[in-house]
């Protein structure tokens, strides 16, 4: 699968005039996998696939020096070619300008506290339900591990995997679960890591940065902590596609992905949209329409 | 350095009834940049004033605030009495500690901790304010009328006449609306066509009205001055600027006096090409498609029947006409698209109203509506006057009314007064009495209301000379009987003042129902951004002071559409409304409240989640290029002109990259700050 991955991109370079290829590549001081920006076809070998492969690529998408580069192509994972549909969505990528390679994923490994790779799956893989993704130009492998999660199909086939992992949250009573999120959140150093990992985090200048006036707390108290941390889940309800890049990136390992798809399911339960999976949605939260249901708005 | 001058009213007792503004005066005076900090029995006084005045030129204060009643009240009082001293109108806030404190607060103590609160919180936000300028936009010296009845000739004459230019739409193929099918009108019995019709050739005839009947508004984009309106002219199949109205057509044509004609409720009926009725203006004749032989067989590639066009000489005649879009530039709006009766049947557009099954309309052909009674009576109507019955033409000689049939019913979901069913039910009696000299009138009634000038007399008219038997109570039921051999309608009914039942056994029954709005005024409204109750009548800008004005700037509601009324009422509203209008169009500019948002182009990520919250389309994303064209980053705007400073965008916007001047979150920040201190 790896080599068909190279060939593509390889392909790509040769045919389509792409400029830089983002995928993933043995980067680290230790061999561990992360992204690489390839340039020429000549480095093409340079990229891996295998089940290390965490982090959300899309991220870089949005950077003005990586735009710099030209056309681009890059390696999504499935659920990361849901946050690919919503940057184009919200006008921040041409969808035209990009290629998306998209490979089958049947999971990635945990990490373990020592950094070596574990035979756990890592936690938002386990219930998920997306291994073919939708939504791009090529599709890298093959799975006998179900169907792409386009529009159609999303809703149905979300929830299982949802119910699952809000089981734990939801066994909780309200005050159980704010005790939990306190813990959660105490630990915050406010490093932005999640942020930074996110891709639809794509702010210019994020609110948490401006200071007049300074509308949440940025000192590592408690009260900063759940400010910022709710704050950022309710700018991402609605948009958020559930990659798990923001708990994979904490150092403090808070279960982020828990608080975002406690409001994806929302979406979900409420309104019947996942985010990422439909071309051309209109923004599920602040879309002003005449026929709202809600009687007060005229 | 600020210098800030806190000005604390008492409004009589109103606020120093519950606050002790002495105690608020000195505890304000201590806050930072407070100058001075006085208190008036009544501010909004000229010595309230003045001493606002003396004060700005005696320490040159830089913000003022007033502590009294709403801002909806007096801001504009105050921002005028700071700017003849010489400081910016927008660095007065209002700190309202009537309606949100004296007013809602019976512990005085309390009361007073909470309108220090309060100021403190204005001083916060005026410590922030900037001077601002109103923005002007140039208006568009054209209006246009929405509908063609009396409230909508009466309009697009005025504003005529005071010089505009007027687009008048009418969505029936005539104007005249609901006064043109009427018989004669109290409390005067002068006939309604004769009064009308002078002003529907008037209309038809006026150099400054272009009159659009046909036709239906199909978008309302813009903003005050400024709108831009799509009108859709519906396909008539007939050049109304070749035929000449000869009838040759509709003379001819072979569905002539098969067709149900809504001018007449159904009572009478029309051919396929028809004019509604011979007054009618324009006097052009329209195809009605559904039941033309010759466009219905078209589609199916078949070419039949054609006489009407054979018979044309002027050759005006376009099987083939399509619906057309037209564009209008327009400053400002009047809305009259009146009203309908409502349905008595089983069937509701809404779903909290419920008809009247138990009385057999639609079912029994001779239970009708008021509206069809005005027909039957009406010399233009399809007896010709004489007042038949629909079932068998039979002269009936006893007629039971029915009123509030709808009206004040909370059972049946309207709980309002139609207010013109006492008045017109009591015409129906006399002009019933006066063409069937044996005949008698019975009226069931809840209440007479029969206010106004020569009303009430009118209503004693018709009980005292002309001898209709007014039984104060509801009828349950009405059943067909036979008596004699001749069809009845038995009404069961009740006279509560007797305390008895009270059964009428009669040939006729006229429902007077209630009045609904117009068919399609919310989807209207929704493109006027107009509101509407939860009956569908638009809503007026304030019941008593701005009563023809409505919510959206530029945009004027009179007649029915707005509330039931009489034509007297609705004529004198729609005089309101078009003068109204011609303030607004006479000014060389309109000055909007400088209030409105505003991007931080720099920081925008131009997601557009504003663009998409915009309920007045005000916000775009735009391109920022350098000075050789290279596109630099692309960011949201908001068009002044349209953005009424909801502050929508604000909120949604996730990295506060818009904000809305005049209610920076710097602003509001600091208010809030205010109150953790």
């Amino acid at each position: 699968m790896e080599n068909e991955l190279r060939n593509a991109i390889r392909e790509l370079f040769a045919n389509q005039g792409v400029g830089v290829a983002i995928g993933y590549g043995r980067v680290g001081v230790d061999g561990a996998v992360g992204a690489v920006f390839v340039t020429s076809p000549d480095d093409v070998d340079q990229l891996v696939w295998n089940n290390e492969c965490r982090q959300n690529l899309a991220v870089h998408l949005t950077r003005p020096e990586v735009k710099a580069l030209g056309k681009i192509a890059i390696v999504c994972k499935p659920c990361d070619a849901r946050a690919v549909v919503v940057l184009a969505n919200e006008a921040q990528i041409k969808r035209e300008d990009l290629v998306v390679v998209g490979v089958v994923c049947e999971g990635i490994r945990n990490v373990k506290p020592d950094g070596s790779t574990s035979d756990k799956d890592y936690p938002k893989c386990e219930t998920c339900v997306q291994h073919v993704p939708a939504n791009v130009d090529v599709v890298i492998g093959e799975t006998s591990k179900g169907e792409a999660l386009d529009a159609k199909n999303a809703e149905v086939a979300t929830t299982a995997g949802h119910q699952a992992k809000l089981a734990k949250l939801r066994a909780m009573s309200a005050e159980e679960r704010f005790q939990y999120w306190r813990d959660e959140f105490s630990r915050c150093v406010r490093c932005y890591a999640c942020r930074q990992s996110c891709p639809l985090c794509y702010c210019n200048r994020c609110v948490a940065d401006k200071n007049r006036p300074a509308r949440i707390d940025t000192s590592a108290s408690l009260k900063g902590n759940f400010a910022w941390n709710i704050l950022r889940a309710f700018h991402l309800a609605g948009r958020c596609v559930g990659c798990g890049a923001c708990a994979s990136a904490c150092p403090a390992g808070i279960e982020l992905d828990l608080l975002n798809l406690t409001l994806a399911n929302a979406a979900k339960e409420h309104f019947g949209f996942v985010a990422g999976t439909e071309v051309g949605a209109a923004p599920l939260i602040g879309t002003y329409d005449r026929d709202d249901k809600e009687e007060f708005i005229r | 350095m600020a210098k800030i001058g806190v000005f604390t009213c008492w409004c009589g007792e109103n606020i120093a009834r519950n606050v002790d503004v002495q105690a608020v005066s000195e505890a304000i005076s201590k806050l930072p940049g407070v100058a001075c900090s006085e208190n008036y029995k009544y501010m909004c006084s000229e010595p309230g004033q003045t001493l606002i005045a003396d004060k700005i030129k005696e320490l040159g204060l830089t913000g003022v605030v007033v502590a009294s009643c709403s801002p909806h009240m007096h801001l504009k009082t105050f921002r005028k009495t700071v700017e003849l001293a010489g400081v910016n109108p927008y660095l007065v806030e209002m700190a309202n500690i009537r309606e949100q404190c004296s007013w809602v607060h019976n512990d005085k103590p309390v009361a007073t901790a909470k309108a220090i609160e309060l100021i403190g919180m204005a001083v916060a936000k005026v410590r922030r304010n900037a001077a601002l300028e109103p923005i002007k936009v140039p208006v568009t010296k054209r209006a246009l009328v929405i509908g063609a009845g009396v409230a909508g000739i009466q309009a697009a004459l005025d504003l005529a006449a005071g010089g505009v230019e007027v687009i008048l739409v009418e969505r029936e193929p005539s104007v005249g609306g609901k006064m043109a099918g009427l018989s004669e009108t109290f409390p005067t019995l002068d006939c309604s066509q004769c009064i009308l019709t002078p002003r529907m050739v008037e209309v038809g005839q006026h150099p400054n009205i272009k009159l659009m009947t046909y036709s239906e508004v199909e978008k309302v984009d813009g903003y005050v001055g400024n709108f831009k309106v799509t009108v859709r002219k519906k396909a008539r199949y007939v050049d109304i600027t070749k035929c000449t109205g000869c009838g040759s057509c509709w003379n001819a044509c072979p569905k002539k006096g098969k067709i149900p004609n809504s001018f007449d409720y159904g009572l009478g009926n029309r051919g396929a090409i028809y004019i509604p009725f011979p007054q009618a203006v324009p006097a052009r004749p329209t195809i009605d498609a559904d039941n033309c032989i010759r466009i219905q067989n078209m589609a199916k590639g078949k070419e039949l029947c054609g006489i009407c066009s054979k018979q044309c000489a002027a050759q005006a005649i376009n099987f083939h006409d399509q619906d057309e879009l037209v564009e209008f530039d327009v400053g400002a709006i009047v809305v009259a698209t009146g009203y309908k009766l409502y349905s008595i049947g089983k069937e509701q557009e809404n779903p909290n109203i419920k008809g009247y099954g138990e009385y057999g309309y639609g079912k029994y052909k001779d239970v009708v509506d008021s509206l069809q009674f005005e027909r039957i009576i009406s010399a233009s109507g399809p007896t010709g006057g004489e007042p038949k019955r629909p079932s068998d033409g039979a002269t009936p000689k006893t007629i039971v009314f029915i009123q509030c049939t709808g009206s004040r019913d909370n059972a049946k979901g309207i709980t309002y007064c139609s207010k013109i069913c006492c008045m017109y039910t009591a015409k129906h009696t006399m002009l019933f009495k006066h063409k069937v000299h044996d005949g008698t009138a019975h009226v069931f009634y809840m209440d007479i209301r029969s206010g106004g000038k020569m009303y009430d007399e009118f209503v004693r008219r018709a009980i005292e000379q002309d001898g209709a038997q007014y039984h104060r109570g509801r009828v349950s039921k009405i059943e067909k009987v036979t008596v004699d051999g001749q069809t009845k309608y038995r009404c069961y009914g009740a006279d509560t003042l007797a305390g008895t039942p009270c059964v009428v056994d009669a040939d006729m029954v006229v429902l007077a129902c209630a009045m609904v709005p117009s068919t399609g005024v919310k989807s209207l409204a929704q493109k006027l951004s107009v509101g509407y109750n939860e009956y569908g009548f638009l809503s007026e800008s304030h019941p008593k002071l701005r009563p023809v004005e409505t919510n959206a700037a530029g945009v004027f509601v009179c007649g029915a559409c707005q509330g039931p009324k009489d034509i007297p009422e609705t004529v004198a509203q729609a005089s309101a409304a078009a003068g109204k209008a011609l303030i607004m169009l006479s000014q060389p500019f309109l000055t909007r409240e400088p209030e409105i948002a505003t991007v931080d182009e720099k920081l925008c990520a131009a997601c557009g989640a504003c663009v998409k919250a915009c309920p007045y389309k005000a916000i775009s994303i735009e391109e920022i290029r350098d000075r050789k064209g290279n596109l630099v980053k692309m960011t949201s705007r908001v068009n002044p002109g349209l953005c009424m400073g909801c502050g929508t965008c604000v909120a949604v916007c996730p990295s506060k990259s818009v904000d809305l001047i005049g209610f920076t979150d710097d602003q509001v920040y600091a208010q809030i700050e205010s109150l953790l201190d």
